[in-house]
């Protein structure tokens, strides 16, 4: 039985009038992988850069956070580092990329730059990068959309954090990078036994590879508990609807789509 | 061969037909100009009856057409020969050149002082977009900009050189001094405190105002938003990260201004009495030697090229995305 | 007036600025009558000290008021007309450029490139040493400098708005190349060519007052650059003289200005 690491309490983020997010909470345990699943707008970005604490400056957030293992709050960079969906967007284009990595290094690990610049390598190694000697003096427009996200992987773990946040890691890329990626993120999380919070749209990738599941739904967390049980036993309709909604591989062609009828819903 | 090498030579060959379009407008303008080199000369030595400037004409091959002209001409000019200064009795090369380096410094100088102050103080107003500081500077910037530069110049000798004396009032270098060495050279500095400053100011206020728009602009970006999300410091992100992504449009600027700003040369010479290119211009035209003027433009032209390309070149060590030729 | 409570407050500043600068200029005669060119008072009397001559009078006793209201008219008259005159001409080059891509477009740009390789001022320069110094020259010498800007913003949006759907509509209902060009495209252009326009009116406005002040004005007229040369040769002395016709400079540019930012507050400095 592990520590508990993240504890929301009653949650909520307004932005003026609306409420992106309200009366959330939920329980991680450290080295739990924990997923978010909703559609866009349901509130799930925003409880994670909440968490994260990167909310823009207009927001205004209600509820605690505690993080009874580190004793403190989350600090970015050291305790947290953040993996976004876009991958273009998440690297300077005039810096190299071994430098990105080791300024990073050098801010959280006090280390100097030429240990640093090793480091970084290094990393670029464990996020399969090759040749990651040389690529260090490389800039991101030289990379693909696959090796950005790791090289941005690579960055956020620069620091040693102890909680990894992934929004949408994979929306933006290929099908087939997409898989890569995941399985990237999910062997290194493991590995350094961080936990880890991943925001997607998509169920299967929830339940391939969460320990928990929340659901959100229009700004509320509809459900949430371990990912058997709240794909198994869904308690809340909305839930059960995008399960419904699912198609893998070996769903017949003949099976209708089921639509989800929001209007039944709370 | 390496990117930037090869970007500088074509750019260089992207000139010539620019080149040439200045040398066949230059051509027409020295036809237009009212008399020849034979009126000229009749104008410094004296009164020649019709006949004798007819047969000096013939002499000099000025009675065959323009063609013939524009060909002696350009074969002139791809030998150095710029044609005979009316004003100064000397080969317009010769008084180019000699002119010319003091003004280059002048440009240099005034170029270095805008960008690096205009670029730092827009990094500070561009730190925190609509803060009081940033405020203050943009009015301020839009109030410089709007400053004539020969005037400003006349207001500095007023303070500087009549008022407080601690500058002089003009040329390159107090005259017959004596002073050789580091002390010439103090000199030549003190001399050259303020032109610099009234040529650069402008320009100052102009890189400020860009480096401060783009940088407003840049904190929208979402890689921004991952800099925060790595815990860096504002500050590093402001200097290390926006600034120097900001930047680049900045240096663009430097070489599209510096045409402006050999055109700026030409009064604040006038008024610092300044023996240089841009003075030169002003006699040129004052005393109808529309050779020299001619010669000129063309070495203006050429100047302004080669001030863009170093500006290229020094882009393309700036933005990595130029150089392996995206 | 809807207008004015449009405007932000830079564009109300340089309204109200520029609109007391174009009454000077209106009722210059009426309130300054007489040539200001000639003498009407004792010689260096400095300003605020004599209620006749509230700006006080130069070298020769020419009053500094009257030269002062008379050359607004120079100023505004040549800016005005010149940075016309390099739009116009620059949108017809631009838009024709646009238009016609390939071998006509490389030209009119190689063209534009020379125009502006060689220093604007320079251009002015060698103009007004052909034709000699009147209005009418003065407003085309600066033009000659001015009009290039215009040729690559206006090209730049022809190229973008080329592909749009009602451009094909346009060709579909039969209309001639040139007239889309003009008539469809060219209106459409004029958005970033507005902030342009406020630009190339206070660059003329300062090419203007160097060219008079070097002494290729015209001579029958007085403007704030020939006020300006003319209080050089009492610098020490009289400083004033060469003082406030530049501070007539600063603000009417800095108006120019204003007007653009307030009227097209979208338009950027474009490297």
């Amino acid at each position: 039985m592990s520590a508990l690491y993240l504890r929301v309490t009653d949650l909520g983020v307004r932005y003026g009038e609306t409420v992106a997010l309200q009366e959330a909470s939920l329980e991680i345990n450290q080295g739990e992988r924990l997923a978010l699943i909703g559609e866009s707008g349901s509130g799930k970005s925003t409880m994670a850069m909440a968490v994260a604490g990167l909310l823009p400056r207009g927001a205004s957030v209600i509820g605690t956070l505690d993080f009874p293992v580190l004793g403190h709050s989350l600090r970015l960079g050291r305790d947290v580092g953040v993996l976004f969906q876009d991958p273009d967007g998440s690297l300077d284009p005039v810096m190299s990329v071994g430098d990105q990595i080791a300024e990073v290094a050098m801010m959280h690990q006090g280390i100097g730059w030429i240990a640093a610049r090793v480091h970084a390598a290094e990393l670029l190694g464990h996020v399969q990068i090759a040749r990651p000697l040389t690529r260090l003096n490389s800039y991101p427009h030289e990379f693909s959309g696959g090796q950005k996200q790791r090289i941005a992987l690579a960055i956020a773990l620069a620091g040693n954090p102890s909680l990894l946040i992934a929004d949408e890691p994979s929306s933006a890329l290929d099908t087939v990078v997409q898989r890569h990626v995941v399985n990237l993120l999910d062997e290194l999380v493991r590995e350094r036994g961080m936990t880890l919070m991943f925001i997607t749209h998509d169920i299967a990738l929830a339940s391939e590879r969460a320990d928990k599941i929340g659901v959100l739904y229009q700004g509320r967390l509809v459900e949430f508990g371990p990912a058997a049980e709240v794909l198994g036993s869904p308690r809340h309709a909305y839930t059960r609807a995008l399960i419904n909604t699912h198609i893998s591989l070996d769903t017949p062609h003949s099976k209708r789509l089921p639509e989800i009828d929001k209007a039944g819903l709370v | 061969m390496p990117p930037l090498v090869s970007l500088f030579l074509k750019r260089l060959l992207g000139a010539l037909p620019v080149l040439a379009i200045v040398l066949v407008g230059s051509f027409l303008l020295l036809e237009a100009a009212s008399g020849d080199a034979v009126d000229a000369y009749v104008a410094r030595s004296g009164a020649l009856d019709a006949e004798q400037m007819t047969q000096l004409r013939q002499e000099w091959g000025l009675d065959k057409g323009p063609v013939y002209r524009f060909k002696a001409y350009a074969s002139a000019l791809a030998t150095g020969d710029l044609g005979w200064s009316t004003a100064f009795e000397r080969p317009v090369a010769s008084v180019i050149l000699e002119r010319l380096p003091i003004t280059l410094l002048l440009m240099v100088l005034a170029t270095a002082l805008a960008f690096l102050f205009g670029s730092l103080l827009g990094v500070i107003a561009g730190a925190r977009p609509g803060s009081v500081r940033d405020r203050f500077l943009s009015i301020a910037s839009l109030a410089v900009y709007a400053v004539p530069g020969f005037w400003l110049g006349l207001v500095l000798i007023v303070i500087f050189a009549v008022d407080l004396r601690w500058l002089p009032i003009g040329g390159i270098e107090s005259i017959a001094s004596g002073k050789a060495g580091l002390a010439r050279l103090a000199d030549i500095a003190a001399h050259l405190v303020l032109p610099v400053t009234s040529l650069a100011t402008v320009y100052l206020a102009l890189y400020l105002r860009l480096m401060r728009d783009r940088m407003s602009e840049i904190w929208h970006e979402p890689f921004v938003q991952a800099l925060r999300a790595r815990g860096l410091g504002r500050s590093r992100i402001v200097w290390r990260h926006i600034a120097r992504n900001a930047v680049l449009p900045v240096v663009t600027m430097l070489g599209l201004q510096a045409a402006a700003m050999l055109g700026g040369s030409v009064v604040v010479e006038s008024v610092f009495a300044i023996p240089g290119f841009g003075r030169l211009a002003a006699e040129a035209v004052a005393r109808r030697d529309t050779p020299l003027l001619l010669g000129i433009i063309l070495c203006s032209a050429v100047t302004v090229i080669f001030a863009n390309l170093l500006v290229d070149l020094a882009y393309g060590r700036l933005d990595p995305r130029v150089r392996t030729g995206r | 007036m809807k207008f004015w409570r449009n405007l932000n407050w830079e564009g109300r500043v340089g309204a109200a600025l520029l609109a007391v600068l174009i009454l000077m200029a209106l009722l210059a005669s009426v309130l300054a009558p007489g040539d200001p060119l000639a003498i009407s008072g004792d010689p260096l009397l400095r300003p605020f000290t004599v209620a006749a001559h509230p700006l006080g009078t130069d070298r020769l006793g020419r009053d500094v008021l009257a030269g002062l209201m008379h050359g607004t008219r120079t100023t505004l008259l040549v800016a005005f007309f010149s940075a016309a005159a390099a739009l116009v001409v620059g949108s017809i080059v631009g838009t024709l450029a646009g238009f016609l891509g390939g071998v006509g477009d490389a030209i009119l740009m190689r063209i534009t490139e020379a125009f502006q390789t060689v220093p604007g001022f320079l251009l002015a320069l060698a103009a007004i040493s052909i034709t000699g110094p009147s209005v009418p020259t003065l407003i085309f010498a600066i033009s000659l400098g001015n009009w290039t800007q215009a040729a690559r913003v206006t090209r730049a949006e022809v190229l973008s708005l080329r592909e749009r759907d009602f451009v094909a509509a346009a060709r579909t209902l039969g209309m001639h190349p040139l007239e889309i060009a003009f008539r469809e495209i060219l209106p459409n252009a004029y958005g970033p060519t507005g902030s342009l326009a406020a630009i190339s009116v206070a660059a003329a406005i300062l090419i203007e007052a160097a060219l008079s002040f070097l002494g290729f004005g015209d001579p029958n007229r007085v403007t704030w650059g020939s006020m300006i040369a003319e209080g050089r040769t009492v610098l020490r002395s009289a400083p004033y003289l060469s003082i406030v016709p530049g501070i007539a400079l600063v603000v009417t540019v800095l108006a120019v200005h204003l007007i653009g930012r307030g009227l097209f507050p979208s338009g950027r400095l474009q490297p």
